[in-house]
């Protein structure tokens, strides 16, 4: 057992297998043993494949094969034969699997046809299963599966719907203009003579009996009648020429477009789409201003003087987000492994700047070896670097997620294609060269399960903190190191075990033909207890005694279980991942070192409080029995000014503009500006006016006073009358 | 369409009106009548507002208060007897743009209109509303109108009417859709402006019933609640009406009431004793017809002649 650790350890630490007691991997056909259950994908009912379908009300742009089959099988398999029919379904469902995991591809109708005839053919029974099913076939589109093309292919179809939207908006905005801009032309036309002339005026009535009307009087009398109101030149010139702008419009094909020709909006290079968009934005702005001019022009409200300086410089300095929106997004699929240098700079200078362009970077290979070389290893590096640049900028959406994840996070997709500014989607297909059997979907499965792809969103628009935009949420078991899974095997006695098994980076890389190297596995006889699992290796900080070695578990092609031990090399990337994922975590909110800081100064202080508070009692009962300030409910009356009963006055906020004061005197009384009486002059009427308006207000608020004439006629009874409203 | 860029130009073109601009003519209305300070307080509101005339309609039917279109510099429709809501719906319908308001009086609206009222307040359209109620037909000479209270003497009814006046808060509170109810009266000119203001800014058909004298035919009728400030009760909430320091000292009688309240709005709205004044009732969430059945369909020429030609071709021989 001391030799074999011995021969063991030397592995750890320098990979290579000193004894004939190691065998290389290199043929054994091993597979981490939680995979051991997905040999054949074709018999389990998962996300894939998946059919784009077209767009639907509820937005929804992808379903899952299985889905759109459990939504048949809702309507049709009820009753006695409930039972049959969905068996018979069910089998068709994995017969098209079967075919699409060999290569077929097409519509959900077609392949449905071509996998039930053979089915059909061999029982009559089934033909009548599918056949009652089939009519109930009411959601149709293109079955992929996961595979290098599904991520331009499922993105490109979720931005097509996006933009087929936004062509339905911007053609109706078109129309509209275009109708309410030849309304002012054709309602000038009507104002003009020439409308107004008996021929016209004769080929408007259309057919009839046109003899019982005098066209010539109608046109006198229309003529002399109607108000001469006609365009000013500068008026009509810009109508028209507002008409030929949106006449020749290239980005949305209109019924009121005059060419047959619009831009394509979809690039597989970031210098090409750069390279459109700049040489498209004059024609841009020069839309975008006639759209804006056309709608004050429509509400009459363009004003030369105030409005041709402003739209002279309109879109000097680009044009705002929502100015943008109208018009369509562009689309660039790239693939990572064929990006340049020139391209990678493109692509960083679109994310800077706040561009409505849509770019999907699709990554086969997530554990490529370092260009350095010599064995260096940089794992999940490449796509790493793009998506914490993009989100470095701050204001650009960040998707990433392997293409297994895809179908998870379709509302995600739809948030970024909705997104105003630029967005990078980062994909990994899983069609690595290096996987063997292993299908793509088990490999971007597996990216994302071992923290080497993580999933996640940043979304400017969600707010304004990491909390509200960030999100791994769709990550298994995102609050720990490595998603723990149950696996369950038979031992040499027959008897059942089941552990939890952490699935790390290492299981990930051991997928992989190109690094078996670091792999050895051990024969059964040479089993022993410094066996460890990896994944308490990789849980220690450092390397620590070396009595024992990490080993990963496989199976072989008949299910057997195999011991793997792994060197250190590997183990060293396993926790650089982990530390990597851990500051993911981090940012998502997950054991995040401020708040944990925060939460435990705060601990201290609430401990030290109680244990102030259990000194002094009385001061926190005190506290508590302090009596409460009350709440003003009513503000505080105005102050108003002290009148004297000397002076003549009236209240004029109560004044209900009833008219008799200023029907007595309307120099003495007038309105204010909302309409409420006041004295205007004193001295332009008598007392006895004053004394009678207030008796004729209706709201008695008109206050005479004192006279201000001691001489005036019958004083003393105007001021018995008057004592009333003093 | 949404753009920023007009939007921000249409800022910049923010013509400042006077009260003047809204005047047209003297109003043939007699000294002391309430239409007075209704005009006065909806002329003030459209200053405020900046609401441009030339998208501003008033329309009525017939009686005293239909007049009011005419005293208004802005477009107007003088309609027919009780037919003032349906002309303002078509106006609403085929215009949503224009700011829609109706002028209508106890005679127009409750009596001969009133088929009409029920349903425009299902209909829930965004109209502003007033009920110039003085509870008498003013314009023919004194005739008992459905509001005029029982008992009152009038060319129709010599030995006093016979009926129970119809209450219009409450008949607009029992129909489906009834969205903004709110009284005001006539001598309290800022509770006044301020309802109307409310229900201006409300989204949905705002009937505002207010009380106005009619010193010609019904000289006295409303003495009671203008002489003791305490039979009027003002109504108030953080959600609707706020009262004023100067306000609130004259009129001490003061409910705090939340508009959306339908039950307790039906209570106040039966008071006898009192007269509330303020918002009874104001639900924004209920749905506007005109939205509702806007089909976002151009109406070009071709739309309507292949319409009416449909229409025409179902009776087609």
């Amino acid at each position: 057992m001391e030799a074999d650790l011995q021969t063991h350890v030397a592995f750890y630490l320098t990979g290579k297998k000193l004894s004939t007691h190691l065998d290389a991997l290199d043929g054994l056909g091993l597979r981490p043993a939680l995979f051991a259950g997905y040999r054949d994908l074709t018999h389990l009912r998962y996300d894939f494949p998946l059919v784009l379908v077209a767009e639907r009300p509820d937005g929804t742009f992808v379903e899952p094969l299985s889905g759109l089959i459990d939504g048949i099988l809702d309507r049709v398999a009820q009753g006695v034969d409930g039972e049959r029919i969905r068996k018979h379904v069910l089998r068709l469902e994995q017969e098209i699997r079967v075919r699409v995991a060999s290569g077929s591809s097409g519509l959900f109708s077609a392949l449905w046809d071509q996998a039930a005839a053979p089915l059909g053919k061999a029982d009559r029974a089934i033909a009548e299963s599918l056949s009652l099913a089939r009519a109930n076939l009411k959601i149709d589109g293109e079955v992929i599966d996961c595979n290098a093309a599904l991520p331009f292919h499922l993105f490109g179809h979720a931005w097509s719907i996006k933009q087929g939207q936004r062509a339905r908006q911007f053609s109706q905005d078109i129309e509209r203009l275009v109708l309410k801009l030849s309304d002012i032309i054709k309602a000038d036309f009507v104002n003009s003579d020439a409308g107004k002339s008996a021929e016209n005026l004769k080929a408007s009535f259309g057919t009839g009996p046109l003899d019982n009307f005098d066209f010539e009087a109608m046109s006198r009398i229309l003529t002399k009648s109607s108000p001469r109101q006609n365009l000013s030149d500068t008026r009509r010139r810009r109508v028209t020429n507002l008409l030929a702008t949106l006449h020749a419009q290239k980005f949305f094909r209109t019924a009121e477009t005059d060419t047959g020709e619009t831009y394509s909006f979809a690039f597989d290079s970031c210098i090409a789409a750069l390279a459109a968009y700049r040489e498209r934005l004059p024609r841009l702005i020069e839309l975008a201003r006639a759209m804006a001019i056309a709608e004050l022009e429509i509400k009459g409200e363009y004003n030369e003087s105030k409005h041709d300086l402003l739209f002279d410089s309109f879109g000097e300095n680009g044009l705002e987000a929502s100015d943008l929106s109208l018009f369509p997004d562009y689309l660039v699929r790239l693939n990572a492994a064929g990006m340049t240098g020139p391209e990678q700079n493109t692509l960083t200078e679109i994310l800077s700047v706040d561009l409505p362009i849509k770019i999907v970077v699709q990554t086969d290979d997530v554990i490529e070896e370092s260009p350095l070389g010599n064995g260096h290893l940089a794992f999940a590096l490449r796509s790493r670097q793009l998506a914490s640049m993009a989100m470095g900028m701050n204001g650009v959406f960040v998707l990433q997620s392997p293409a297994s994840n895809l179908y998870q996070v379709r509302q995600q997709i739809q948030r970024g294609l909705d997104y105003s500014g630029p967005a990078l989607f980062s994909v990994f297909s899983g069609a690595a060269t290096g996987s063997g059997e292993l299908p793509p979907y088990l490999i971007a499965a597996a990216a994302l399960e071992s923290r080497v792809f993580p999933s996640f969103t940043f979304d400017p628009a969600a707010g304004r903190d990491w909390a509200s935009r960030f999100s791994l949420d769709t990550n298994p078991q995102a609050a720990l190191d490595w998603p723990l899974r149950e696996f369950a095997y038979e031992d040499e006695k027959h008897q059942s075990v089941a552990q939890q098994t952490p699935f790390t980076l290492i299981d990930f890389v051991a997928c992989d033909a190109r690094y078996s190297k670091h792999f050895a596995r051990v024969p059964r006889t040479r089993w022993n207890g410094t066996l460890t699992p990896v994944g308490e290796t990789v849980a220690r900080a450092e390397r620590g005694p070396l009595d024992s070695v990490p080993c990963l578990m496989m199976v072989d092609p008949e299910n057997r279980l195999q011991k793997v031990i792994v060197d250190e090399k590997l183990i060293r990337e396993a926790r650089r991942c982990r530390d990597m994922w851990n500051s993911l975590q981090e940012l998502g909110g997950i054991n995040n070192s401020h708040a944990e800081r925060l939460l435990a100064r705060e601990n201290e202080i609430r401990e030290a409080s109680v244990q102030t508070a259990g000194e002094a009692p009385a001061s926190a009962s005190a506290v508590l029995a302090a009596p409460v300030t009350a709440t003003p409910v009513a503000p505080p009356a105005e102050q108003e000014a002290e009148r004297s009963p000397d002076e003549a006055y009236i209240e004029t906020a109560r004044c209900s503009t009833c008219n008799e004061c200023t029907q007595i005197n309307n120099k003495m009384f007038a309105y204010d500006g909302n309409k409420q009486a006041y004295i205007a002059d004193l001295n332009a009427g008598t007392y006895a006016q004053l004394v009678e308006a207030a008796e004729s207000c209706q709201v008695s608020i008109i206050h005479p006073g004192k006279p201000r004439n001691p001489n005036e006629a019958g004083l003393e009874e105007l001021l018995k009358r008057a004592e009333v409203f003093i | 369409m949404n753009c920023s860029a007009t939007d921000c130009l249409l800022e910049l073109y923010d013509e400042q009106h006077e009260l003047e601009d809204y005047q047209s003519g003297v109003p043939r209305w007699c000294t002391d009548c309430g239409d007075n300070a209704i005009l006065a307080a909806v002329q003030r509101l459209c200053r405020d507002e900046g609401l441009r005339p030339e998208k501003t309609v008033f329309v009525s039917g017939i009686g005293c208060s239909s007049r009011f279109p005419h005293y208004m510099k802005t477009y107007g429709f003088h309609g027919i007897h009780g037919r003032a809501l349906p002309i303002a719906e078509g106006v609403k319908m085929v215009r949503p743009d224009l700011t829609v308001f109706v002028n209508t009086g106890d005679g127009d609206c409750c009596s001969i209109g009133a088929a009409h009222w029920i349903h425009a307040i299902r209909y829930n359209m965004n109209l502003t509303v007033f009920l110039h109620d003085n509870q008498i037909y003013g314009l023919t000479k004194k005739q008992a109108s459905p509001t005029s209270p029982i008992g009152t003497k009038s060319n129709t009814t010599p030995r006093g009417s016979y009926l129970d006046a119809l209450n219009p808060l409450s008949v607009t509170l029992g129909v489906a859709n009834a969205s903004f109810v709110a009284q005001a009266v006539d001598w309290i000119p800022e509770s006044l402006f301020e309802i109307v203001k409310a229900a201006y800014h409300h989204k949905g058909l705002s009937f505002v019933r207010i009380l106005q004298r009619c010193p010609e035919w019904l000289p006295k009728s409303l003495d009671p609640w203008m002489q003791d400030p305490d039979r009027i009760q003002l109504l108030h909430h953080e959600n609707a009406l706020h009262l004023s320091a100067g306000l609130a000292k004259t009129y001490r009688n003061q409910l705090l009431h939340d508009p959306l309240d339908m039950n307790r709005a039906r209570e106040i709205a039966s008071s006898e004793d009192v007269i509330p004044v303020g918002i009874l009732y104001q639900n924004r969430d209920i749905p506007r017809y005109e939205e509702t059945r806007q089909t976002g369909v151009l109406r070009t020429t071709e739309t309507v002649r292949k319409g009416f030609e449909a229409e025409l071709d179902k009776y087609t021989v």
